[in-house]
């Protein structure tokens, strides 16, 4: 296909699940047990507020209506307004995404280069002890548990060694240069923590897709040729492996951003993570709500951009 | 929460036909292949060993107490996991959490797998039905599911129904999407189709043929996301939307971060953090062994 | 394959611009390095300042940050009782007539003068307004307030009242007329800055924002409350952690130098024993309680009030989980610190689950066969406070042992409130943070219609000694009408005051020079306080 209707497909796909995850909270808040009310009026809302608020939102409208005005509402850029702070969901969650996406990102990047040196190291030793000790390494990986391990950081490197800051994603009254320093130095423990249980999984994957590309044909064959095996195993092999773990990466985005929520709660980092532990305590709905839209988009977003760069990449997308 | 799990390549398996007369022998060669594995037995041994600690719950600890005498003692011979910020004894809290753990983590898979099991045969079965099934698990898989979880878990209130609910429902589209490439493949098969000239009764087609067939990727998926299912549990107890009135390993982390004593008091953190690992572990083992004895060595290349 | 590498160094450096792009730049006017002439102050606080208007009801973060900025007229002792701040006299004039004589040397941070205009004009303003907070609620009987001179404060009353002077001194914070005059209704002025900055006659203004992380505070050159006219440290900073436990990390860690909010009773001890960490005890000036809802048929009955409050151990409760950090008040309201107004004559109720059990048995409740009465109590609290919390727990055990069944129902903040304003609820668990002054506090709670009033009370007798005490102006006559309504409280358990409870406030030791005040709205985070803090000098 083309690459226009490639790329238009996979917007058409993007759309799709946004609107998926939007009717899903929709629904969500107005098919659990309790008031819909609590939706967009704090239980300590006078009545008289209480019926403008209804009125406003629909909520005495049929379903139908209802989902309309929601979605008018939205793409209005309207997310309601927190209960707690009484200013627009928009700019509580918007102040915080950009320290979210820091996060998330520097661990995929660390996951991806870790990852594949450990994945490549496996493939190469398939069954023997590096093998198999890359493979357990990555099944404990993959069960730790994210707040256990963002304590023990914690506490070891921030605390007892004292080598990195406790909280915050930047120190106060810094500027210019430093600033960047500052940033660096809040990010380490979080997004280290943060790799370590995305590693395992990816390391095992990569393993699993490396040895079944080395078990193709054609490398038998360049193998027959006598083309050394190191060469057959980075050309060859990895090229072949590196493009489904791109996507992977995608795939992975949706329990990054789950991850970064509890890693976030732990190590005070201020992103949108944060900003839904704090929610959850004030029982601020339109915050948890926007949150949780606002991360989809932004994986079903990269996601998107993952594939079309992979469609970009892979010439057999091109050619077919 | 755990990672999204890598797909094994089931497909390429020979699938097993519905059992013929001697219909255990392709079970008890696994076994045998299983015993050989010492990873897999040690952490069936573990399993086994939790779950007696989960039946036998009040045997081994008493229920733990609304507070103590002794507040944050450190692991010693009075209290072999030492006491919490009311003087509560952490071996009793872990001891039950370990009930409450294993049983939200049964139940939220048992369901999970019995929907998803259920769709995937079903949408594998008739195809119009297989559109409408692959593209739902696709646009749930690409959700960030936590915090839809919290959402959902924050609404409902916390309670012990809400978590199994919560996690089951955002677990059965991973069991659907395992399940459903398997059932496709035999779906394709010869035999189902003589099958369907045979008798019309699908109902007896999908249970005497296809559902044995998926079963060993049941299993593995049992498995897989009943650990699963303990990691998301835990992670909304330590957000604060456990249960309140049951003791859970989250539970116990989150009372630590809350009452400031987590810096200070380390086996509060360890045992739970130990606890988890072991059980999540353990069943990963578990199920990447049966997935090694299933397939015979050197078959596939 | 050239244009693909072309395009990934394009695509860098656009990255590496836009992040450029990031950093902030130092605003304009800083001041010259603060660690050599003071140093910074960094306080850690759990919940994020998001309103700063004072004259608008605040969250404990808001308070402490708008308390370094905007005086208020009276401060309050260990004892209770009102000392001056920006006033320096205070009194009647005659029963109706209020007054205040403030400082004269007293500057806004834009060089204007403090003066009595802006005292009269914040208290009409919020009059006229009526903001949601405290403040509005300590004008009931003001009608309006009048500058007679630059320095002296006149008010005038709608009825006798002869605590209303002092209430409104503590409660009201003063703010420039200036400023807040041209923003039209200071119910809805939102103070958030703009363009100029705040304005404050404080030791510190406030002049940086990082929403969710760090407020910074500067220092105020001319803060005439302490010696050497102006604050020790150069500048404040509240950093914004989303738990106590991050906190205790952070000051372990020499992040932070003081945590604002109180410790948990566990706490305390370990983290006195902690190198480099000191703990400061503060006086608690508000009381745990359990109040029932007399609307409820069974607990219109004194008989079922006494059972219940004969059913608690209130000492385990103070010795475990408070550690041992709360004082009994003799289950009256009139707390031991207020050494004016306490009995000491007074006796707690005793503990006795068998007195209990008589107790509902001689109001005709026959127990059943399960050894339990056929009557069930919903009690609610706020799940988010972990003393109260623990101790709801206590408390169901103990009514158990007694027969009678508690339904506990722990809620978040909002339902909670919102479940108290409206009386659903059998019996009530929660705690005020101060109250300061008796003979407001009763009205407020013994009245019929008074604003916390949870038992839902009216008593004739009850009612009439309280509106003869807010008519008397002589203390001893006072003292002695506030004692027996105390007495007829504890008697007929209109208020079942559970404790008080001092609190706990850790420091790191390169800091000393805090002055303790009561509450944990002042504690060590008021302005004179945090004005007379400094670095440990250095041993030479």
């Amino acid at each position: 296909m083309s690459i226009a209707l490639f790329v238009a497909r996979r917007l058409g796909r993007g759309l799709v699940t946004i609107l998926f995850a939007v009717t899903v909270t929709f629904l969500l808040l107005r098919l659990l047990p309790g008031d819909p009310a609590l939706a967009v009026a704090s239980p300590n809302t006078t009545d008289e507020a209480r019926e403008a608020l209804l009125v406003q939102y629909g909520l005495d409208r049929p379903l139908i209506v209802q989902y309309v005005l929601y979605l008018g509402q939205l793409l209005q850029g309207d997310l309601g307004t927190s209960f707690t702070q009484s200013v627009p969901v928009v700019d509580v969650l918007l102040e915080r995404l950009p320290w979210t996406l820091l996060l998330t990102v520097t661990s995929l990047v660390l996951t991806v280069v870790i990852g594949i040196p450990l994945g490549v190291l496996a493939a190469a030793h398939e069954h023997r002890f590096l093998d198999r000790f890359v493979q357990v390494v990555g099944v404990t990986g993959q069960s730790l548990f994210v707040p256990s391990i963002g304590i023990v950081l914690l506490l070891v490197f921030g605390l007892a060694l004292g080598w990195f800051p406790i909280g915050g994603a930047t120190g106060d009254n810094v500027y210019g240069a430093a600033w960047y320093g500052s940033v660096v130095a809040h990010l380490v423990l979080p997004a280290v923590s943060l790799t370590l249980i995305q590693l395992g999984s990816y390391v095992l994957t990569m393993r699993g897709t490396l040895i079944d590309a080395l078990a193709a044909d054609h490398v038998t064959l360049a193998r027959a040729n006598g083309l050394p095996y190191r060469r057959i195993l980075w050309k060859h092999a990895l090229r072949n492996a590196l493009l489904p773990a791109t996507t992977l990466i995608g795939l992975q985005l949706g329990f990054v951003v789950g991850g970064a929520v509890l890693t976030e709660t732990v190590f005070a980092y201020p992103g949108i993570g944060r900003g839904i532990y704090e929610a959850v305590t004030q029982l601020d709905f339109p915050v948890l709500q926007g949150a949780f839209l606002l991360l989809a988009v932004t994986v079903v977003v990269v996601n998107m951009l993952t594939d079309i760069a992979y469609g970009f990449l892979d010439p057999r997308v091109k050619a077919s | 929460m755990t990672a999204p799990l890598p797909t094994p390549e089931l497909t390429q398996d020979a699938v097993d036909p519905a059992p013929d007369r001697s219909g255990t022998r392709p079970g008890r060669a696994t076994w045998r292949a299983f015993r050989k594995l010492p990873l897999g037995v040690a952490s069936l041994v573990v399993l086994a060993l939790l779950v007696v600690v989960t039946v036998a719950a009040p045997l081994l600890a008493p229920y733990p107490a609304s507070f103590g005498p002794d507040v944050l003692r450190p692991p010693g011979a009075a209290y072999p996991f030492g006491t919490d910020s009311l003087g509560r004894d952490v071996m009793s809290q872990i001891v039950w959490g370990t009930q409450q753990s294993v049983l939200v983590a049964v139940a939220a898979s048992a369901i999970a797998i019995v929907a998803g099991t259920l769709v995937a045969v079903l949408g594998a079965y008739v195809p119009r039905v297989d559109a409408v099934v692959s593209m739902v698990v696709d646009l749930t898989l690409s959700l960030p599911v936590l915090p839809l979880m919290i959402l959902v878990a924050a609404l409902a209130g916390p309670s012990t129904t809400t978590i199994i609910l919560v996690v089951a429902a955002f677990s059965w589209p991973e069991v659907t999407r395992l399940v459903r490439s398997q059932a496709l493949s035999v779906v394709k098969l010869p035999y189902v189709d003589a099958a369907r000239l045979m008798t019309r009764r699908h109902a007896w087609i999908i249970g005497r043929h296809i559902v044995p067939a998926v079963t060993p990727v049941i299993v593995v998926s049992v498995v897989v996301t009943a650990s699963r299912a303990v990691l998301s549990a835990a992670g909304l107890a330590f957000l604060g939307l456990g249960d309140p009135t049951t003791w859970s390993w989250g539970r116990i982390l989150y009372e630590a971060q809350t009452s400031g004593a987590m810096g200070s008091a380390w086996w509060l953190t360890l045992f739970p953090s130990l606890a988890i690992l072991l059980l999540v572990l353990s069943a990963t083992l578990v199920s990447i062994s049966y997935d090694d004895a299933r397939k015979p060595r050197g078959h596939g290349r | 394959m050239r244009l693909r590498r072309a395009g990934a160094i394009v695509g860098a450096v656009a990255v590496v611009i836009a992040l450029g792009a990031c950093a902030p730049q130092a605003p304009p006017g800083a001041s010259t390095d603060p660690e050599a002439d003071g140093g910074t102050l960094r306080i850690a606080t759990t919940t994020d300042v998001v309103n700063f208007n004072p004259l608008i009801g605040n969250s404990r973060s808001d308070s402490w940050v708008t308390g370094l900025m905007y005086p208020r007229l009276l401060s309050v002792g260990d004892d209770g009782s009102k000392q001056p701040e920006l006033a320096t006299g205070w009194g009647y004039v005659d029963e109706t007539t209020g007054w205040y004589e403030i400082r004269d040397d007293m500057t806004w941070s834009d060089g204007r003068p403090l003066t009595a205009d802006d005292v009269a004009w914040t208290m009409n303003a919020v009059k006229r307004d009526a903001p949601s907070g405290t403040f509005t609620g300590q004008l009931t009987n003001f009608e309006s307030a009048e500058a007679v001179s630059g320095t002296r404060v006149e008010i005038a009353l709608t009825q006798p009242d002869s605590s209303v002077v002092e209430e409104i001194g503590f409660w009201g914070t003063i703010v420039p007329r200036h400023v807040f005059e041209p923003e039209g209704s200071v119910a809805d002025f939102a103070n958030a800055g703009g363009d100029d900055g705040w304005v404050g006659a404080g030791p510190f203004v406030l002049t940086q924002v990082q929403v969710g992380q760090s407020y910074t505070l500067e220092r105020h050159e001319d803060y005439p409350l302490v010696e050497g006219g102006r604050a020790e440290a150069a500048r404040v900073v509240y950093r914004v952690y989303p738990d106590i436990n991050t906190e205790i990390l952070a000051l372990r860690s020499g992040e932070v130098d003081l945590i604002a909010n109180s410790l948990p009773p566990a706490q305390v001890d370990r983290l006195a024993d902690t190198d480099g960490v000191e703990v400061a005890e503060v006086t608690g000036l508000g009381y745990s309680h359990m109040t029932y809802n007399m609307d409820q048929p069974d607990l219109a009955r004194t008989e079922v009030r006494q059972a219940l409050a004969h059913a608690v151990d209130y000492d385990a409760i103070r010795e475990v989980v408070l550690q041992g950090q709360a004082v009994s008040t003799l289950s009256s309201p009139l707390m031991p610190v207020l050494t004016d107004y306490h009995d000491d004559s007074g006796t707690e109720y005793e503990h006795d689950p068998d007195l209990a059990g008589e107790l509902m048995e001689s109001a005709g409740y026959v127990r059943g066969a399960d050894g339990r009465f056929p009557v069930s109590f919903r009690m609610i609290y706020p799940l988010q406070d972990p003393v109260t919390s623990q101790w709801a727990q206590l408390v169901q055990d103990g009514a158990a042992e007694a027969g009678i069944t508690l339904d506990l129902q722990g809620t978040e903040r909002n339902t909670y409130l919102a479940q108290t304003q409206q009386g659903d609820y059998d019996i009530y668990a929660g705690n005020f943070a101060i109250m300061d002054d008796p003979m407001t506090n009763f009205a407020l709670s013994y009245l019929p219609g008074g604003a916390i009033n949870y038992t839902h009370v009216d008593d004739p007798e009850l009612s009439a000694l309280i509106e003869r005490a807010a008519r008397t102006f002589d203390e001893e006559a006072k003292i002695a009408l506030m004692q027996e309504a105390a007495a007829l409280v504890q008697e007929e358990v209109y208020d079942n005051v559970m404790y008080t409870q001092n609190l706990y406030l850790a420091h790191s030791s390169e800091w000393t020079g805090f002055v303790s005040k009561p509450s944990e709205l002042l504690s060590l985070v008021n302005p004179v306080s945090i004005a007379s803090a400094h670095r440990v000098p250095e041993q030479s």
